[in-house]
């Protein structure tokens, strides 16, 4: 039974995954779409991370992350805002999150 | 930097350097997902899998939100039916990343858009489009890399769990998930002062933090959608050769 379900799961992500890279598939999108999908990266990504800072509870309160997260978010935007090479950037943010987490 | 349209890598040359380059890019999120790989195991096993179906589960399936929420359902005892929507919705916005790297692996061979279809998970469309859009240029052997890189991690941290799962109980505690947060950040800010990259973060931002607790399985690509829609209308004059049309 597990193993029908497994195998099942396996399939329906793999589909979504390769879909448009098979070669049955023939639509290619045009400069339009092509520009839209341009977008996709930054608003998925977004939408991950945002509700880790951001959030509400079961009686729909606003809740903020704690000060460890904000800080060093804050000094993660801050740092790429500036085009700090993103490898810096992760490492710096992390390192404050941590020192602010354990230490203050 | 310019939005230069990526061009298809065809040299089929792997320099060491592009490979340390992918292991190191994705190597910040795949420590933050270790947390969930050991949880991921070690539910799989309180839910009455065998340890060889738990770890199999995360070799095949290969989707963090989609093996948690499917474990879930089987516990509950859930119909088939139930179990297969959810799975469906949730790695749903792997459709977008899909259509997304189409220019760019359509003209590989049918083995190696396979394995990048396999691998194509948040993680790597992620470091990759990064790195695309850095370079100017899509590489196949630096997406393949940085998936395995984090099909790698996956699979270990779920190992953990199934074997040693009671032990790591404190390990939700230490906070990983800030490595989502500051690699996922570090990846849009730069191209914040560009309009439309300012309109999709926020109203991708908002609409997920206001979807999430009604929409658990489709909030993130429901407000990606938001995002790029948003971003689109407020594109003016950009276009995807990122060249400003003079008004």
């Amino acid at each position: 039974m597990i193993w029908l379900i497994l195998l099942a799961m396996a399939l329906i992500t793999f589909i979504n995954r390769y879909l448009f890279f098979a070669a049955v598939i023939t639509y290619s999108p045009g400069p339009k779409v092509k520009l839209f999908l341009s977008y996709s990266s930054y608003s998925v990504l977004t939408a991950i991370w945002a509700p880790i800072i951001f959030s509400f509870d079961q009686q729909s309160h606003f809740q903020l992350a704690g000060l460890d997260y904000l800080l060093a978010a804050a000094l993660a935007g801050l740092l790429s805002f500036y085009r700090v090479a993103s490898i810096i950037v992760v490492l710096l943010s992390i390192a404050l999150f941590f020192l602010i987490r354990f230490y203050l | 930097m310019t939005l230069i349209c990526p061009q298809t890598s065809t040299s089929d040359n792997a320099p060491t350097s592009l490979t340390r380059q992918a292991i190191l890019d994705t190597l910040p999120l795949s420590i933050a997902v270790i947390p969930w790989g050991i949880l991921t195991g070690a539910l799989a096993i309180e839910a009455g899998f065998s340890a060889i179906q738990a770890q199999l589960m995360s070799l095949i399936v290969f989707a963090g939100a989609a093996q948690l929420s499917g474990i879930t359902l089987i516990a509950a005892g859930s119909s088939f039916i139930s179990i297969f929507t959810s799975t469906v919705v949730i790695s749903s916005r792997h459709l977008l990343y899909s259509i997304t790297f189409r220019q760019h692996v359509e003209a590989l061979p049918l083995r190696k858009r396979l394995l990048i279809g396999f691998l194509l998970t948040d993680e790597m469309f992620a470091v990759s489009e990064a790195h695309s859009k850095r370079s100017a240029n899509f590489s196949a052997w630096f997406a393949i890399v940085s998936g395995l890189t984090f099909y790698f991690f996956w699979n270990l941290a779920t190992l953990l769990g199934i074997f040693a799962g009671e032990y790591f109980a404190e390990l939700d505690s230490l906070g990983l998930d800030f490595a989502i947060v500051a690699t996922f950040i570090a990846m849009t800010f730069a191209e914040l002062r560009r309009y439309p990259v300012l309109v999709a973060v926020l109203m991708s931002g908002f609409t997920a933090v206001l979807l999430k607790p009604i929409l658990a399985d489709s909030y993130i690509v429901l407000a990606a959608l938001v995002g790029m829609f948003s971003a689109y209308f407020c594109s003016g004059s950009e276009t995807i050769s990122g060249q400003q049309a003079s008004s």
